[in-house]
């Protein structure tokens, strides 16, 4: 069903179930994205899907299931998770940038702190992925100072600074003003170009069309269908699929 | 009409903007908004501005007007003015009292010279092009109370007292040592060491760094051994000296403190949470005068016979920790106004706990939490009054022993105003100072 690579995938999971209480937020899933494959998330709200992704870097503890990346299982223990979470980076639907912090710091500060990077090595690291997000002009000021659109690319370029292998999306646009969701989005397609591994969340069909190699559909802590985003978007299998999908679109 | 005559696009011209209208602005306009802009509300200027001019005026006459400059007992005094007028001699023969309380008048210079050395050691946190500051700050709120208490106390000196006190006086060369080796050359006081003795390899500066930093010790230490100061014991210590010691301490043991203890409040494992919790509901629930008593009267009662307490310190003791349950709430109330994302965000990049707490977290709800910090800080400098029912003379029980003094009996006001003058004049520093700071960490956080 995936196009897995030679060396296994890089995100695998394994019947993975988590609970809110009483209530059960994901149902078994059981998901495996290829090296360098680009998989789209979308559902309606309360379907699982941030819950899901969110998972992947363990910022909820999921209490059933395993969760391999690139073949290293979680323990759910953060010490010895770590190392394997540093291949990922994550890119949150409210940016989430240090306020007290300039672009340039929010950059270099966990390259200087985690990679006890020279602070000079950290800044020349960091101003290469603010221009590659095209906004190096902004390196000085604060994140408040910037406009939503730039506060996400900002963003990017701060979890690019840590070299991952694999980058997650949680919605990265629905924050976002109409005039603004076109250059985060330019941002990610090329970003894919570059043959990074990516899980986005989003509603943005359009992007999901033109980049994914996989639409991943999710609802009430299952995943329905997924499937190539051409199939997708004109022959759904399920009832419920097309429902959302005459909804969306 | 088809598309080949379909007309020329409109094009949007925004309009300039106008200034806006004179009467709104400046003065004038402010007044009309503010005192002016109704009946009621001009009236009520008048009513306030009659008041306050009746009450400044009173207070005005009595303090400077009608008040008596030269007197040689209270009766001279009354004889002249009566009581329309402030007595002022008697105050001003008690204001050594007032600010050293019963510290002998010939060794007041150690305290001065205590409050010029702590002004000296904090004077580089303000300096431009000063790097070292965490250091210095450090080094002043660790070492400067070393230094300090046998200025303070004085008498004679063992070994390993000796060894401390030289490394508080080192501590403070360092300090300005650096501090000017970083204004001149931009490097700190090793480094240009370092350079001047012409170190060719790092490891090589190193050493020598470190070697000048024995050097500084063993000069302190020179200048410590000699150095004998009679005892003071602290049931001589008072007044506003007393005030600044016990709020001082208070203040700067209670910040961190507080910022654990809502960190243990907030961890995950029970056992520091339940300890946290239990600390600061315990000493959140009784007044600050319950736990002063209990301190003062019921701690000698658990300690094994013989083990002293000073009277002082155990005031010192209970009021840190009563401030300690007090900022941790206020502290608590910081870190839950910090988005989720900002720890999620910090997790994503793989900090730890405590990076993420020191560097994320703390600055940000710091920032936000300057008002109820300062005005914690304020309530404590003014609670320290309540140490006065344990028998310690602070500024208050100073003041009040100036009308118990034969020449001046019954001269109870004017002191009361004079030391009411000085808490305002610390009170409204420290107000202003936290406004000041507010707007410069600021920057940057408004649009």
């Amino acid at each position: 069903m995936n196009p897995a690579g030679r060396s296994g995938p890089a995100i695998e999971l394994v019947g993975v179930s988590k609970w809110y209480g009483t209530f059960q937020a994901l149902k078994g899933i059981d998901l495996a994205v290829a090296e360098g494959e680009r998989v789209v998330v979308c559902g309606p709200s309360g379907s699982g899907k941030s819950t899901m992704i969110r998972c992947i870097n363990q910022l909820e503890r999921h209490q059933k299931g395993d969760i391999r990346i690139h073949g290293q299982a979680l323990c759910g223990e953060p010490k010895r998770d770590a190392p394997i979470l540093r291949e990922t980076g994550m890119v949150f639907q409210s940016f989430n940038l240090f306020p007290h912090m300039t672009v340039l710091e929010n950059c270099t500060f966990a390259l200087t702190w985690v990679r006890q990077m020279p602070q000079v090595e950290a800044e020349r690291i960091a101003m290469a992925h603010l221009e590659r997000v095209r906004i190096p002009e902004q390196a000085a000021k604060y994140p408040l100072q910037l406009s939503g659109g730039q506060q996400q690319r900002v963003a990017i370029a701060r979890a690019l600074c840590m070299a991952p292998r694999i980058m997650l999306f949680d919605e990265p646009t629905s924050a976002l003003d109409p005039e603004m969701i076109k250059e985060v989005l330019e941002t990610m397609v090329e970003l894919a170009s570059t043959g990074m591994t990516m899980v986005v969340v989003t509603h943005e069909m359009g992007f999901a069309r033109t980049v994914a190699d996989r639409v991943v559909f999710m609802d009430q802590g299952e995943i329905v269908e997924q499937a190539a985003p051409a199939d997708f978007f004109s022959a759904p299998r399920y009832d419920r699929t097309r429902m959302f999908l005459s909804q969306i679109l | 009409m088809s598309d080949a005559t379909r007309p020329e696009p409109l094009v949007f011209a925004p309009k300039p903007a106008d200034p806006p209208p004179p009467s709104s602005i400046g003065a004038v306009g402010w007044m009309r908004a503010n005192l002016f802009s109704s009946v009621p509300n001009a009236l009520l200027t008048f009513l306030g501005a009659w008041i306050l001019y009746v009450t400044v005026a009173a207070v005005l006459d009595w303090a400077l007007v009608k008040a008596v400059w030269e007197a040689e007992n209270r009766r001279q005094c009354l004889d002249m003015v009566g009581r329309a007028g402030a007595c002022w001699p008697g105050v001003a023969a008690w204001i050594p009292n007032l600010i050293y309380g019963l510290y002998p008048k010939d060794q007041a210079w150690r305290i001065d010279l205590g409050a010029v050395l702590l002004v000296a050691w904090a004077l580089p946190l303000w300096l431009p092009r000063v790097r070292s500051k965490v250091a210095i700050g450090l080094c002043l709120v660790l070492l400067f109370p070393l230094l300090a208490s046998y200025l303070f106390m004085g008498g004679a000196k063992g070994v390993v007292w000796t060894a401390a006190i030289a490394l508080g006086l080192a501590a403070f060369l360092w300090c300005w040592l650096t501090a000017l080796a970083e204004m001149r050359r931009g490097i700190s006081f090793g480094a240009l060491m370092a350079r001047l003795l012409g170190a060719r390899d790092d490891a090589r500066a190193a050493r020598i760094g470190q070697a000048s930093l024995l050097a500084l010790y063993l000069v302190a230490l020179a200048l410590v051994l000699p150095l004998e100061l009679v005892e003071v014991p602290t049931r001589l210590w008072g007044g506003l000296f007393l005030t600044l010691v016990i709020s001082g301490i208070g203040i700067t043991f209670s910040l961190p403190a507080g910022v654990l203890l809502a960190l243990g409040r907030r961890s995950e494992m029970p056992l520091i949470r339940v300890f946290c919790v239990t600390f600061i509901e315990l000493f959140r629930s009784v007044p600050l005068i319950t736990i002063l008593f209990m301190f003062n009267t019921m701690l000698p009662l658990f300690l094994p016979a013989g083990v002293e307490v000073n009277r002082l310190l155990r005031a010192i003791v209970a009021v840190c920790l009563f401030a300690s349950a007090y900022m941790a709430e206020i502290v608590r109330g910081g870190l839950q106004a910090i988005p989720k994302g900002q720890y999620e965000a910090a997790a994503a990049m793989g900090l730890g706990f405590w990076q993420s707490t020191g560097f994320i977290i703390l600055p940000q709800a710091l920032r936000i939490m300057i008002p109820s910090i300062v005005g914690n800080f304020i309530g404590l400098f003014k609670d320290t009054t309540l140490v006065s029912i344990i028998g310690l003379f602070d500024l208050l029980s100073m003041s009040r022993a100036v009308g118990e003094d034969t020449r001046w009996l019954g001269l109870f006001i004017e002191p009361f105003f004079f030391i009411t003058m000085i808490y305002f004049v610390f009170c409204f520093l420290m107000s202003q100072y936290s406004i000041n700071l507010e707007r410069r960490l600021g920057a940057g956080q408004r649009r």
